[in-house]
């Protein structure tokens, strides 16, 4: 920014995918302004910024918010996993893989948000019935309607990682 | 161009000292007051941090001094709770419903109570400028029962279940002042003209909710019935705790959410209960006896019998 | 192919494999390539292949137009009108223009995309152009930061004078009512659809009648129809206004250089984007270029630039610096499309037996300051009725302009059809499968997809177990109710495809089209795939570039039609080209290469043969590159309105459904739906069926939930936002059963249909219906909220049909 009146911005450290950053933030900004626009994690999306379509889905401390309706100072000496952070070394998360083999999506554009939501549900609940998947995506709006397949995927990935648990370390 | 300023309270006295300066709002999971500064119905200059303040944190249960809840105990955290789950279900009801689970995440039960109404004319800032609800007849939601200045309803649903366990909650001011006021009398009826939809001061912060302990034979249940199940504010929701004694009832509280300005006790079809033994007539007859009074506008009518089936079915439910 | 085109008379079995395949004749226009054989027998098409653009976009690759970030970009964001119907007197930017940070101000000489003065000069001596709406855009700001945008656009200050403003349907078509436009207008159509007849009269703000239509006007004399008829039932239908809500919101990005204009547009016609900014700005269209990877849903409103498009476009070239202007989502429920209403009031005449003598309908529906509020033309084309009459008034009011969305027109003259149907058979004592298959019996594809249709859906839906109505005692009350559907079968006439196969055995295809989420891509590649014995991911499709060979529009289900064919046949074109080249080194003529399973071989010698890639790199070429057009349909079209060619033969569909009825709240659950789809030869089953679970899911929250609502007295939107305008969620969504026939109606090298909007077509009808038999009473007025829904199981139903002698 290049003018004088511009606003007083304060530092944010935050560690977003595991590295840790340190930006200057408008104390009015958001989690997901700051993700997006700062760190340029466009993976994120902004549907309503009313936190009532869940489109801007992170974890924040491994628990899914709305990063729209979160401060960004909020987040400061905390821990955020994006879209981009999920998969690890190249491979997809079971979710990913799930959704990609079972067409959860459309347009794509709630698909980010609507993945984080179902990788932190068959993480934390493995044995999820798909009484659980419809809670746990109630937030989220998917106007093409890809909700059935978005309920397959997301079964079929807590069977995976519910085999790889039994399964256990190689 | 002048920016938010923000200052993190470490205690709840530095947060009320801070708070009495002007155009300093206090801020807990954020939720309300985000979605009101992006309607542009609020601008503050400050902003009070609570969240790093531990002394408002946490969730104390004992058979014998009842519920605390701190302030910013989120509502994912009241849903999920052991001890409010088992002693108080229709309050751990009202949160598991309560918005999504992102804004559960976040949101606290003092944010909650102190949130400003969903109104859609309060909701949006041109009709502040107007300073008026232009056309409550116009809303099909909103109250039924004593609207004749105003329709809008307050937007906790946790509320009607606090409510109907005899919640009061607790407020520290200037010099280390506290008071306790029971919710009842703490919510007022929502108000363009006021900052703020209860009687906590602009230099006062609510710290904590109490709830009294409950007998052994409390049965509760808690219902909220929208338009649409995924996430949806309320035509009404309805939370009735009973106590009872052998099969009759001892004590009953009937609280209708989202039907009134503030949630109501349907004292009426309380006393009706009493002493009595429940069945789906009774049940009905105290439905019934609940709505007499309703002075629905044209659009909002629909409400009143689904406020009906809600009371008669959410008796029914606690029996079980 | 013109029509001059050398032709050959091939026979070919043509019809719905599984049950009826007949040979028919057509004329083959030369170098086509052979017909393809029922899917059972290709490899790759009609295959449940995974969409090739799923991984960017489950990773968060995918970049949308919002997500475009360019060096040295600004933020615009639009002032809007804050009164509904008013003379702008004056407009001062100087604040805003001085607010730190901000680069640029423009102020909208015209308004886009709504209806327009047929005479101009009626309002030429207008200063700015009228406000007709609250949230009419005005004008907009760019500046370094959203924040700095927001914060100006709030300085500009406008003096307006108002005039008295009108919002509601029926207040609008009063004698005395505001008048929202002062003469006639007209308005074309988008590329989606939408817009209204031209030259047709307007009184006040009612224009009309409208009495085409694809089915060509009034036919016969319902006069004398209705006195043939042995009954006759009359009914009024109402529906509201439904707004797109994408999850992206429109939006673009604009780049303006001296050299080129650089737009990224979140869009369903990259074309049109470059099309509609060359004749706003007097640009050669060849100094434009237009990207879109990829949008975040449309469902028929993003065509053209729109008038925030023009403000990204001024304020980019005013502050020579790149723009990314999108709508926040207030914006977007406003002032860039809607479904118009509709009050419908039907007639419908029969004999005792089914057979329909008449149909009249005389509808009203609101566009707000758009035209294009039509019931569609299920009316005179879906059954062979003797004697129709339509007549259509679009009604202007003070309130967002509406657009083509998902079937436009026809998804409410649907509701009130089949409704009208359903209770006919009721009245007759027919069930209401066995009236339409005696009345559904038109000679086209649609009518013979939709008899197999029935029979395939009441088995899996139960039809045999249906109960009679309002069976079950206590206040839930299930039911089972079906409707059909119809919708035109449509073809981009200019399309073309490109394939490339490069000297390292790598393949390419690429048309200039966009991807709303129906997989473009993917159809394209496997279309290619299968002619060249690939995988579908070894080929690399690519969309999104107006410097492509030209691409159809995502609109009226026409994309796999129209690619397909074109891909296809630039694939064979290719695969004869490397045919020739490699034949010598496999000691054999051309015509007996084989392109199978990633190998190239001489026919009947499979081991003698090489992969694909060592066979190109023998082959020893650089590139080979073939364009190939999309041709006509061999048996021509219906109508063609520009590039929008439409077929003789259409789209069917049937769908069930199981709903359950809280009579004490008024809460309508949708259990289950059935449907029941043709597409022509479907190419890939999965997004077939993610359409139309999308389809249905659309149809279930436009029967139950979603209303636009205004203020009267301010023409404000209230609920323009997700959690106050209601859309089905995952608790909503039903449990959804899709049965796809495959159709070879033998009329391009590839027979693919579209799917798209006949999914989102009855789904509504189906639902009141099943109301009717889980309630026995009739709804007839949308969404289904509780209190529509109480109100008609209080109303008293008794209706005075007619029974002529």
């Amino acid at each position: 920014m290049d003018d004088s009146t511009a606003p007083e911005l304060v530092s944010l450290s935050l560690t977003v995918n595991g590295r840790p950053c340190t930006v200057r933030v408008d104390p009015a900004a958001t989690l997901v302004e700051i993700l997006r626009d700062d760190l340029g994690l466009t993976g994120t999306k902004i549907g309503c910024d009313r936190g009532a379509c869940s489109g801007c889905t992170v974890w924040l401390d491994g628990e899914v918010v709305a990063s729209c309706m979160t401060f960004a100072l909020d987040a400061g000496g905390r821990s955020v996993t994006t879209i981009e952070g999920l998969a690890r070394d190249g491979q997809l998360h079971p979710v990913q893989q799930a959704f990609v083999e079972h067409d959860a999506m459309q347009c794509g554009f709630c698909t980010p948000g609507m993945v984080m939501s179902c990788a932190h549900l068959v993480e934390s609940n493995p044995d999820c019935t798909l009484d659980d998947v419809r809670g746990a995506i109630g937030g989220h709006l998917c106007r093409c309607g890809a909700y059935p397949n978005i309920f397959k995927a997301t079964l079929a990935a807590a069977t995976t990682v519910r085999q790889r648990k039994t399964r256990g370390p190689a | 161009m002048s920016t938010l300023q923000w200052t993190d309270a470490r205690s709840v006295e530095e947060a009320v000292a801070l708070l009495s300066a002007s155009g300093t709002i206090a801020k807990a999971g954020g939720l309300d007051l985000l979605d009101l500064m992006k309607e542009g119905i609020v601008a503050p200059a400050r902003i009070v941090n609570l969240q790093r303040i531990d002394a408002l944190r946490g969730v104390r249960f004992d058979e014998t001094s009842g519920l605390r809840l701190g302030a910013l105990t989120t509502l994912a955290e009241i849903a999920s709770d052991a001890s409010i789950r088992r002693n108080y279900s229709a309050l751990a009801a009202s949160a598991a419903h309560a918005a999504t689970p992102q804004v559960r995440n976040a949101a606290t039960i003092g944010g909650n109570l102190l949130q400003r109404p969903r109104c859609w004319y309060f909701r949006n800032e041109l009709f502040h400028a107007a300073r008026q609800e232009t056309g409550r007849e116009q809303s099909q939601y909103g109250a039924i029962f004593d609207n004749a200045m105003s329709a809008m309803v307050h937007a906790s649903t946790p509320a009607t279940a606090l409510l109907a366990y005899g919640a009061s909650v607790h407020i520290a001011g200037k010099q280390g002042k506290t008071r306790t006021i029971a919710l009842g009398d703490f919510l007022l009826p929502p108000d363009f003209d006021r900052d703020r939809d209860t009687t906590l001061g602009s230099d006062e912060v609510l710290t904590h909710v109490s709830v009294p302990p409950v007998a052994a034979n409390t049965n509760a249940a808690y219902h909220k019935q929208t338009e649409r199940e995924s996430y949806d504010w309320p035509i009404c929701d309805v939370a009735v705790v009973l106590t009872m004694k052998e099969r009759k009832v001892e004590g009953a509280k009937i609280v209708a959410g989202a039907v009134a300005p503030v949630p109501r006790r349907m004292s009426a079809s309380e006393k009706l209960l009493l002493g009595r033994e429940i069945d789906e007539q009774l049940a009905a007859d105290a439905a019934r006896l609940a709505v007499g009074d309703a002075t629905p506008t044209e659009k909002n009518s629909y409400k009143v019998p689904v406020l009906e089936v809600v009371i008669r079915r959410t008796i029914m439910a606690a029996l079980r | 192919m013109s029509a001059s085109d050398p032709r050959e008379e091939r026979t070919i079995l043509a019809g719905i494999v599984g049950d009826s395949l007949r040979s028919v004749t057509r004329p083959i226009p030369a170098g086509e390539p052979p017909e393809l054989p029922p899917n059972a027998e290709l490899r790759v098409i009609g295959k449940r292949v995974n969409r090739v653009d799923a991984v960017p976009k489950v990773t968060g690759e995918a970049r949308y137009t919002y997500d475009v970030q360019l060096p040295g970009m600004l933020y615009g964001r639009i002032v809007s009108s804050t009164v509904p119907h008013a003379r702008i007197k004056s407009i001062d930017t100087t604040a805003a223009e001085a607010y730190p940070g901000v680069r640029a101000v423009h102020v909208l000489d015209r308004i886009l995309s709504i209806a327009q003065l047929r005479d101009p000069s009626v309002e030429a001596d207008e200063r700015y152009p009228l406000v007709r709406y609250h949230g009419q855009p005005i004008a907009a700001v760019a500046a370094v930061s959203m924040r700095a945008a927001k914060a100006a656009a709030k300085l500009v200050r406008i003096e307006y004078e108002r005039l008295p403003h009108v919002t509601s349907l029926e207040a609008a078509m009063q004698e005395d009512a505001p008048v929202v436009f002062p003469g006639p207008t007209e308005q074309a159509a988008t590329a989606g659809g939408g817009g209204a007849a031209p030259n047709l009269p307007q009184e006040g703000n009612l224009r009309g009648p409208a009495r085409g239509g694809l089915g060509g006007g009034p036919r016969g004399d319902v006069q004398q129809g209705f006195a043939q008829a042995e009954h006759i039932l009359t009914r009024e239908y109402s529906t509201q206004v439904q707004t797109h809500t994408p999850m992206e919101t429109h939006g673009l990005v604009a780049d303006w250089r001296d050299e080129e204009l650089t737009l990224y547009a979140s869009t369903q016609f990259v074309l049109s984007v470059r099309d509609e900014a060359a004749d706003v700005f007097g640009l050669p269209k060849e100094k434009i270029r237009v990207f879109s990877e990829f949008t975040g849903g449309g469902f028929g409103a993003k065509f053209g630039i729109g008038n925030y498009g023009a403000l990204a476009i001024h304020l980019s070239r005013k502050a020579r610096a790149p723009v990314r202007l999108m709508l926040d989502r207030r914006e977007e429920h406003v002032s860039v499309g809607n479904r118009p209403s509709t009050i419908q009031r039907l007639k419908l005449g029969a004999k005792r037996d089914g057979t329909l003598t008449a149909l009249q309908v005389e509808s009203f529906g609101t566009g707000g300051v758009a035209l294009g509020a039509g019931v569609g033309f299920c009316h005179s084309t879906m059954y062979p009725i003797p004697n129709v009459l339509t007549e259509h008034y679009d009604v202007f009011t003070d309130a967002g302009p509406s657009a083509a969305f998902r079937a436009p027109g026809q998804v409410q003259g649907i509701f009130a059809l089949e409704q009208a149907l359903d209770e006919l058979a009721h009245t007759l004592g027919m069930d209401p499968l066995a009236l339409r298959d005696k009345v559904d019996t038109n000679d086209a594809d649609d009518a013979r997809a939709r008899k197999v249709e029935r029979r395939i859906g009441a088995e899996h839906a139960g039809w045999a177990q249906r109960r009679p109505p309002a069976a079950d005692p206590g206040p839930i009350k299930r039911g089972l109710g079906m409707a059909q559907s119809q919708w035109a079968y449509i073809v981009h006439g200019t399309t073309s495809c490109e394939v490339r196969i490069r000297g390292d055995g790598s393949v390419a295809v690429m048309t200039g089209a966009q991807d709303i989420g129906t997989g473009t891509r993917t159809i394209m590649a496997q279309t290619v795939a299968e002619e060249l014995g690939l995988r579908t991911e070894d080929v690399d499709a690519r969309i999104g570039d107006s410097r492509y060979p030209a691409g159809p529009a995502a609109g009226g289900s026409r994309v796999t039609s129209s690619i397909t064919p074109a891909a296809r046949n630039a694939s064979y074109a290719a695969a004869r080209d490397l045919a020739a080249r490699i034949a010598p080194h496999l000691g054999t003529k051309p015509e007996e290469i084989v392109f199978q399973d990633g190998r190239v071989f001489a026919r009947g010698e499979p081991d003698r043969g090489l992969s694909f890639a060592d066979a190109v790199r023998k082959a020893n070429f650089d590139e080979i590159v073939h364009r190939a057009d999309r041709r006509e349909d061999y048996e021509g079209y219906r109508a063609k309105l520009g590039d929008l060619h439409i077929s003789k033969q259409a789209l069917g569909g049937v769908q069930f459904a199981q709903i359950a009825v809280d009579t004490e709240t008024g809460v309508v659950k949708v259990e289950r739906v059935v449907a029941v789809h043709d597409c022509g030869r479907p190419i890939n089953p999965k997004l077939i069926e993610s359409q139309i679970y999308g389809g249905v899911i659309q149809g279930v929250s436009y029967a139950l939930y979603e209303e636009r609502h205004l203020d009267p007295e301010t023409g404000v939107q209230l609920n323009a936002n997700i959690d106050q305008y209601k859309i089905v969620g995952s608790r909503e969504t039903p449990d959804i059963e899709v049965h796809v026939i495959e159709q070879l109606g033998r009329q391009s090298s590839t027979d693919a249909r579209g799917v798209a909007e006949p999914a989102n077509v009855a789904t509504a009808a189906a639902i009141a219906n099943a109301f009717y038999n889980a309630t026995g009473k009739r709804i007839r007025t949308l969404p289904m909220t509780p209190a529509n829904v109480l109100a008609a199981l209080r109303a008293d139903d008794r209706n005075d049909d007619e029974e002529p002698a």
